[in-house]
């Protein structure tokens, strides 16, 4: 952070600025056919109109915010020009449609090129740079909460209702919402039981040597098995009980195995990794092995054991599309489905959540790790 | 109040602790010392059960520790063990009073207590209580390693090196502390330490070790005298007798009545002074009793103006504490050339000095020959 704010030009900013003016001026940025299958006709920053300019312009300023000399205000201003960016990104795509659809026949449709992506990576990166060197938190949120309504207008007033990418989730919005519904409860409760086994798993080995060595070894061997072969695999003992080799059972099995590497390692790295001499003063003032667990070991784990959760979190939101092979109907049955059609807006309709998830999930668990540990454990305490 | 019955500890082939058999009466400070390895550790370990003895019995207010559930018995005994090892993720307050949390005491009770300690132990309660371990130095936190141990104030303290990690200026305040809260507390303390000085200034009687084996077990000056054996006489160092005045306070041999004269006193005006043909020196002092320099009637006689025999100094440097041992007070003597020394309170106020000869006479028979003095009280060069 420091270092950001005293060089004279911040390359991460000024990387993002350049990708971003790169996806306005280079790249298509809409995509239109007369149907769904056919191959589509690029359009440029043009088509969207004013909106499209604003975003190129904004694109350059963010550069020249990246490359002027920092007075301090620096951050700000690339923040600024990044939600700005975000912001507008939806009302261009709108009037793209817009423009792009007048007069086409019903069964035209406009998809959002790989400029506007990369306008939209771009000024994440640049949000992300500006985030960094930010001092106070409070600009980024009520930055984010402006997006989001942007985001919002433009889906009533702004046209972005006309992009293909919409349209297939009006065709398709009962089977999003359930997918997205189904995906969110086999995470969930996958991630449930994996806490409620690998947290006691992580402790037992964290205390017996020969526990450690197997439930390591063990859990470390699932992690390297492909998920495809993992739910293949699962038929086998499955059928010896007598259970359904297919539907929610064995994904949850899979995704609480794949959750668990990273949960019982951090556990026990977070409890062996307690300093002996506070375990030893611990118990030397007579403090149960219990009220020494929860009182002092936990404390001191408790910020590698979310880190691992994130991580668990993470990895199972993407395994879970897999899932859908056997018979359940998360987001990958839209990616899935989409791949049979070759429809590419469907793909991403069972995609993007995906990526939605995964980002609110790291965030919200990187938070609570802030929130939930004690200063004393923080670096930035002086 | 505790008792070790030949008490023995093996780890496969080493014994670590050799049929150990030990008696420390209530209230006294026990002092375990001995080369690394002696096994002081383990012996202080045995007491709270941390490390069950191999065979023999402990004793703890007359009760078998065997017969006592741990918890129970380390609750009762305040343990600051070498590492000091203060929770990271609680506040100083919160760690102070880890073992009254066990014992469930009410909250206002503890709050008490917390700045009671914190007080004792001369950190300021508004400034440490909320901070965590990680923005205190290292004595501070030493300090409060104590402080923890004492929280439920407990008839023993069982302190394993809780001086080890500090430089040696910080050690000496920390063991002046110590011996003041002891004369007020009076606990019974099992003390490792392997500082030989450390043990003379702070023992009631000293437990010497070596390879898991006691080799005597006496008061220092017992020790200093008549040493057991040529271990013994050879781990107390070769300036036993100088190590004999670690024992004595600055302030159970310092002449109180000493002259003083106000340092706002014109220097001229001090000629015509008539204590000036009685004492060499006066002493000056600023309207709060502190030392603030010292008046030379010598170098008046020899013909000096009265300003070059006017000296001022800070009384932080030119001084002893009061409850500085007398071998302090001769090292900063030679150390400035002295003759005498100014005694001084935390405050710097004067409250009086010590002589060559003073010294010359704690060190009893007289089998060393500190440099003679000129035979006059406050005599300096
Ligand atoms: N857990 C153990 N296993 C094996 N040997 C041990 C164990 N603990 C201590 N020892 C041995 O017992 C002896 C006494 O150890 P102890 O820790 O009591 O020494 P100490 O006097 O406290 O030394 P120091 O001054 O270095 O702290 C040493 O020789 C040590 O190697
Ligand atoms: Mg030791």
């Amino acid at each position: 952070m420091g270092s950001a704010q005293s060089r004279r030009i911040d390359r991460v900013a000024a990387a993002g600025a350049l990708i971003a003016l790169a996806g306005c001026v280079w790249l298509p940025f809409a995509v239109s056919r007369a149907n769904r299958i056919v191959a589509g006709v690029p359009a440029g920053i043009g088509s969207a109109g004013a909106p499209g300019y604003a975003l190129a312009l904004l694109a350059v300023l963010a550069l020249v915010a990246a490359l002027y000399p920092d007075r301090g205000r620096r951050p700000a201003f690339a923040l600024a020009s990044a939600a700005a960016l975000a912001a507008i990104l939806p009302w261009a795509l709108g009037r793209s449609a817009v423009t792009l659809l007048a007069g086409a026949p019903a069964f035209a449709r406009v998809s959002v090129g790989g400029g506007a992506w990369l306008t939209a990576a771009g000024a994440a990166v640049v949000w992300f740079a500006a985030s960094q060197a930010a001092s106070r938190r409070t600009l980024g949120y009520a930055a984010a909460g402006l997006v989001a309504a942007s985001w919002a207008l433009a889906f009533a007033f702004g046209g972005l209702d006309r992009l293909s990418l919409v349209m297939e989730y009006a065709v398709q919005r009962d089977l999003f919402w359930s997918a997205v519904g189904t995906h969110l409860s086999l995470v969930g409760i996958s991630l449930g039981i994996a806490l409620l086994i690998g947290v006691p798993l992580g402790v037992a080995a964290s205390r017996v040597g020969l526990v450690r060595d197997v439930v390591l070894g063990v859990v470390g061997v699932i992690q390297t098995v492909p998920s495809l072969a993992l739910l293949g695999l699962l038929v086998v003992p499955l059928s010896l009980l007598g259970l359904p080799g297919i539907g929610p059972l064995p994904g949850v099995i899979a995704l609480t195995l794949y959750s668990l590497l990273p949960i019982v390692r951090d556990t026990y790295i977070g409890l062996a990794g307690v300093d002996p001499a506070i375990v030893d003063a611990g118990r030397g003032m007579g403090m149960s092995r219990l009220q020494l667990l929860l009182r002092v070991e936990a404390p001191l784990a408790l910020p590698l054991m979310i880190e691992g959760t994130r991580a668990a979190a993470v990895t199972i939101i993407g395994i879970a599309a897999v899932v859908a092979f056997v018979g359940v109907g998360t987001l990958g049955v839209l990616v899935f489905l989409g791949w049979g059609q070759q429809a590419d807006d469907l793909i991403l309709l069972g995609a993007l959540p995906m990526v939605v998830m995964a980002v609110v999930a790291d965030g919200s668990l990187r938070w609570l790790g802030r929130a939930v540990v004690s200063p004393g454990l923080r670096g930035d305490l002086r | 109040m505790i008792r070790l019955e030949n008490v023995t500890k093996r780890y496969g082939e080493t014994l670590a602790v050799d049929s150990l058999t030990l008696d420390i009466p209530a209230g006294e400070v026990c002092v375990l010392i001995g080369p690394s390895g002696c096994g002081k550790t383990t012996t202080l370990r045995m007491m709270n059960r941390l490390i069950e003895p191999t065979s023999g019995h402990i004793f703890v207010d007359e009760a078998d520790v065997e017969t006592l559930r741990p918890e129970q018995l380390r609750r009762g005994l305040g343990y600051a063990i070498q590492s000091v090892g203060l929770f990271p993720h609680l506040t100083v307050g919160e760690n102070i009073v880890t073992v009254p949390k066990l014992l469930k005491w009410d909250k206002e009770r503890m709050a008490a207590r917390v700045e009671e300690l914190l007080t004792l132990v001369g950190l300021a309660p508004s400034e440490y209580e909320g901070k965590y371990p990680r923005q205190l130095s290292g004595g501070e936190a030493q300090r409060v390693g104590v402080a923890r141990a004492l929280a439920a104030d407990p008839p023993v303290l069982l302190m394993d090196e809780p001086f080890g990690a500090v430089d040696p200026l910080t050690r000496q305040r920390l063991q002046a502390e110590f011996v003041r809260i002891q004369r007020d507390l009076r606990k019974t303390v099992v003390f490792v330490t392997h500082d030989v000085d450390e043990a003379i200034r702070l023992a009631d009687r000293i437990a010497l070790m070596r390879g898991g084996r006691l080799q005597q077990y006496a008061t220092p000056e017992e020790i200093l005298d008549h040493p057991a054996n040529k271990f013994v006489h050879d781990f107390m160092g070769a300036d036993r007798a100088l190590k004999r005045l670690g024992r004595v306070k600055v302030s159970d041999v310092m002449r109180t009545d000493v002259p003083t004269v106000d340092s706002s006193t014109r220097a001229a005006d001090l000629r015509s002074r008539a204590s000036c043909a009685e004492e060499r020196f006066l002493y000056l002092v600023d309207g709060s009793g502190r030392l603030a320099g010292w008046f030379d009637c010598a170098d008046l006689a020899d013909g000096g103006g009265p300003e070059s025999a006017m000296t001022s100094v800070d009384w932080r440097e030119s001084a002893v504490a009061s409850d500085a041992s007398l071998k302090e007070a001769l090292s900063r003597m030679l150390e400035f050339g002295f003759r005498s020394i100014a005694v001084v309170d935390g405050e710097g106020r004067l409250l009086g000095d010590v002589a060559l000869p003073t010294i010359e006479a704690a060190l009893g028979a007289g089998d060393t020959h500190v440099a003679a003095a000129d035979g006059q009280g406050g005599a300096r060069p």
